[in-house]
């Protein structure tokens, strides 16, 4: 019928990819970093060749993956001829909500909000009260009005539906997945539950069934 | 659910795009109901039905034969 609408279905899968791609590009990163760090910490003498081969791979890689996102998105905009006004709506939503996300990250970096020995957000380290309070007002209040409207007047029918079904399996791991952990920690076996790793894993699920549903 | 969505927008020269802007829906809407994975509600069933000025149940087909008791 049209190239467009066969490539339509392969979209999910090139989404998939890129996402992939994207985790790595930060593990790489992490990589890299750690690699330097460890450096550092054990004198900071000049690269030996062997270094510069190591970093050179890494650095290769990350590029590659780069590259690999690069021609995936090039290959969906050729493919994506005509858009829906629904679906310039999600993905301008979609572009703000990275393009905030990156700014504000950015600016708690630079402004020192965000210390690099914290670790890392997703960790129980202490945070300063600053940045708890930033992050409580995003996550409370501005992102709950995102939701709202994001639901209200952006998805679609049949990417609700995904929604809902993710949501729904999300809960029965939630409920399967505590209790089994807790068990597992009375009997020795775990640490103690952790809330935050269960909330993570809520959302995982949640997103790999409406990743599945809206895309594959 | 087997559908005639795909047919009658060939009819029209429509491109899922095309349809999705009629019906206000994204791409991946139209596109999983016209592989069977997504069962449009009932509203937006009769906005087809509208859409192509034809009954649902000629757009589509719930493979009842009338043997079941329903």
């Amino acid at each position: 019928m049209f190239d467009a609408d066969e490539n339509t279905g392969s979209n999910g899968l090139r989404i998939l990819w890129m996402i992939l791609c994207g985790f790595g590009i930060v593990l790489l990163s992490g990589v890299i970093t750690g690699f330097l760090s460890v450096h550092m910490a054990e004198g900071g003498s000049a690269l030996n060749t062997t270094d510069y081969a190591i970093l050179a791979a890494f650095i290769s890689l990350t590029l590659a993956l780069a590259f690999a996102i690069w021609r995936l998105f090039r290959q969906m905009k050729r493919s994506d001829q005509k858009v829906p006004q629904r679906e310039k709506v999600y993905n301008r939503f979609l572009i703000g909500s990275f393009l905030f996300g990156g700014v504000t990250g950015i600016v708690l970096a630079l402004t020192g909000s965000f210390d690099a020995t914290e670790a890392s957000l997703i960790s129980n380290n202490a945070m300063s009260p600053m940045l708890a309070i930033i992050l409580s007002i995003s996550i409370g209040i501005i992102v709950p009005a995102i939701t709202f409207y994001w639901h209200k007047n952006v998805v679609d029918e049949q990417e609700e539906a995904a929604y809902r079904l993710g949501a729904l399996i999300a809960m029965y791991a939630f409920w399967f997945i505590a209790p089994v952990w807790w068990f597992l920690w009375r009997g020795g076996m775990l640490p103690a539950i952790d809330g935050i790793a269960l909330y993570f894993i809520t959302i995982f699920v949640a997103l790999i069934v409406w990743f599945w549903k809206k895309y594959l | 659910m087997k559908n005639q969505l795909k047919v009658l927008r060939a009819i029209r020269n429509w491109s899922q795009a095309d349809l999705g802007e009629h019906l206000d829906v994204s791409r991946q809407a139209v596109n999983a109901i016209e592989t069977g994975k997504y069962d449009p509600s009932l509203p937006l069933a009769f906005k087809i039905s509208r859409l192509f000025d034809l009954p649902i149940e000629q757009i589509f087909d719930d493979e009842y034969t009338g043997e079941q008791d329903v």
